[in-house]
């Protein structure tokens, strides 16, 4: 008997927004990469074909991490003292984008100078989060932005007391940025609203909703996520943005992920067990309708990367 | 639309102050121009007072009833100061607000309305918090709250149900749901009973400027479905005029017909059309935008207006 698969058909659809810029456009990247541009759930291919791919990022920092996991500093090694080779490894790892974490120690001039030594050692598009503290991300911030014209970088975080500043420098700079709520639907929506306010236009802005790893509320971030994309399906514009998920940092501070010593011994392999942790929340993540996945262990960034390709198979 | 005055409350600055200095005059005056703004009610909410509750809820009954005649609610969780409120009472039947499906509310406050022929407004919400679903909501009213009015033999033409409205700000997804709520409790029992709402709830956390818009365009919908009830504030002159228009079906207006369509269409269980509006006018545009948020169609975000 013949079985006839009900399909959506949603007025709504995705923004399309590019990372990076090349030299036509007044960039030295190597390469762009466009996310969004969906106009079905994620991989309901028989819907609609998705015309971009979900693309995965590896966290890099400013100065060597001090608070990360062993399994992390084997895997990069001596590069951690370095955001160029750093940033060249993570190219060689796979990264599709890469993210530059600023620390609180840096100066305006330390982080332009790491910014810029990460823009010279690899031709990805690049993103740059401040260390997170409001007035210290400012500071930074601008004169990154500054100092970097045209590049297309994704600048963050913005979030509803802290934006202004970040956004102006991102419109007068051409770049784009990143909007943070804390897992609330209200709150990422109103954001948006606010940044676009500004006259940064929508195609600039990425949304990152706010994620717990597996564990710790990703099922309250899942819900949020998939509660925005079907809005934007539904044809509410100021969710319609994609989506960066900061899955690396939300593993890799989970007790399963970080730490090997004074856990049940039948928790198993301890850096089998962080793998997983970060690739199982990045995959399920993926489903939920994440765009940019940022993972911080080149391992991970395989498996997720293979999961994408699966993923965006058409039957 | 039998209004309960809402505007004597304890979260009021004013308020709060005039009761520290027991400002008799404010109290009687505050009653009094409820009334003659149209509430055919008086609610009364100072908090638990849990130490002056022997002195304070006869001094404000005695205050009130010196100015006006209509029945008092009384809004405590004190089931000592309902009792002393009561006690105190000498003109209309008054109104105890409120019992729960918790059992100890549950247990005494309906025996209390009983004793001193008053009528009780019970909350659709048990010791498990408010429930979310239309059904789980009349469930409550029809399997725990009917039931024990009965069992003491208490009319149940002087219950009122609430089923508690929640904010669109952050429980968006239920307004939709207090909507069926109502609905369905006018066929729950027979009599029907009757059904009161705290309408301002649905924006509570929303910047105050959109307030009254929100209170307005849900009063609509919650007519729609059968509401002739609500605690509210009876000076929103606004809100007044949204009344009257769909109880009157006054359409000569552009927003009367508006606020009439709105009401119809969630009358007949259909949902308010972009095609009902003229989104040229601002005002028109801002209701359809309103209408969207609280049917769950569009994410609510404090500058959702402006989108």
């Amino acid at each position: 008997m013949p079985v006839e698969i009900p399909k959506d058909k949603w007025p709504g659809s995705i923004r399309t927004v590019t990372l990076g810029a090349t030299a036509a456009d007044g960039g030295t990247r190597g390469l762009t990469v466009t996310v969004g541009g969906q106009t079905a759930l994620p991989y309901m291919h028989f819907e609609a074909q998705s015309p971009n791919p979900p693309v995965v990022a590896i966290e890099i920092k400013s100065e060597r991490p001090e608070d990360w996991s062993s399994i992390l500093t084997e895997a990069w090694g001596e590069a951690l003292d370095d955001p160029a080779r750093w940033a060249a490894r993570a190219q060689d790892a796979g990264a599709q984008v890469l993210v530059l974490a600023l620390s609180a120690n840096d100066t305006p001039e330390s982080a332009v100078k790491a910014v810029k030594a990460v823009l010279g050692a690899s031709g990805l598009p690049l993103i740059v989060l401040g260390p997170g503290q409001p007035e210290k991300d400012n500071d930074l911030l601008v004169p990154v932005a500054e100092a970097t014209k045209g590049e297309r970088l994704a600048l963050g975080l913005c979030e509803d007391k802290n934006y202004r500043t970040l956004v102006a420098a991102a419109m007068a700079n051409g770049h784009l940025v990143i909007a943070r709520a804390p897992m609330d639907v209200n709150l990422s929506k109103q954001l948006n609203i606010l940044i676009t306010d500004m006259g940064l236009p929508a195609d600039r802005i990425l949304m990152d909703p706010t994620t717990g790893a597996l564990g710790y509320g990703i099922e309250y971030g899942y819900s949020v996520m998939e509660r925005l994309r079907l809005a934007a399906l539904q044809g509410d514009s100021m969710t319609q943005l994609p989506m960066i998920v900061t899955v690396g940092f939300e593993t890799w501070k989970a007790k399963e992920a970080k730490v090997g010593e004074g856990v049940p011994e039948a928790w198993g392999d301890w850096r089998e067990r962080g793998l997983h942790w970060e690739s199982l929340t990045a995959a399920a993540l993926l489903e939920a309708g994440a765009d940019i996945i940022v993972l911080r262990h080149p391992e991970s960034v395989r498996r997720i990367k293979i999961a994408i390709d699966e993923l965006m198979v058409t039957a | 639309m039998y209004i309960i005055g809402e505007n004597i409350h304890i979260i009021s600055e004013k308020v709060k102050e005039a009761l520290t200095n027991r400002d008799r005059e404010f109290f009687m005056d505050l009653a009094v121009k409820q009334v003659e703004a149209g509430a055919q009610a008086v609610d009364i909410n100072l908090g638990p007072r849990k130490k002056d509750w022997e002195e304070v809820f006869p001094w404000i009954i005695e205050a009130i009833e010196t100015v006006v005649d209509v029945p008092l609610s009384i809004d405590t969780t004190n089931v000592d100061g309902m009792e002393a409120a009561l006690k105190t009472i000498k003109k209309a039947q008054p109104i105890l607000n409120s019992t729960s499906a918790e059992p100890e509310r549950l247990e005494k406050i309906p025996v209390l309305a009983k004793k001193y022929g008053a009528k009780v407004i019970a909350l659709t919400m048990g010791t498990a918090g408010i429930p979310v679903e239309a059904d789980a909501r009349v469930s409550i009213a029809v399997e725990t709250l009917i039931p024990r009015m009965l069992e003491i033999d208490f009319p149940i033409k002087d219950l009122i149900i609430d089923p508690l409205v929640l904010t669109v700000s952050g429980c968006q997804q239920y307004c939709p749901h207090l909507l069926e709520t109502v609905r369905m409790l006018q066929y729950a029992w027979d009599p029907a009973p009757t059904i009161s709402v705290g309408l301002s709830n649905v924006s509570n956390a929303v910047p105050n400027e959109n307030r009254a818009l929100i209170n307005r365009v849900y009063l609509a919908m919650l007519m729609g479905v059968g509401l002739q009830m609500m605690i509210a504030n009876p000076f929103d002159e606004p809100q007044n005029e949204v009344i009257h228009w769909i109880e009157t079906k006054d359409q000569s207006t552009p927003l009367g017909r508006v606020y009439n369509k709105i009401a119809e269409r969630i009358a007949e269980g259909d949902e308010p059309q972009m095609e009902d509006f003229d989104l040229s006018d601002a005002d028109q545009a801002a209701i359809w935008k309103t209408t969207q948020i609280l049917l769950n169609k569009v994410i609510y975000a404090d500058s959702y207006l402006n989108q």
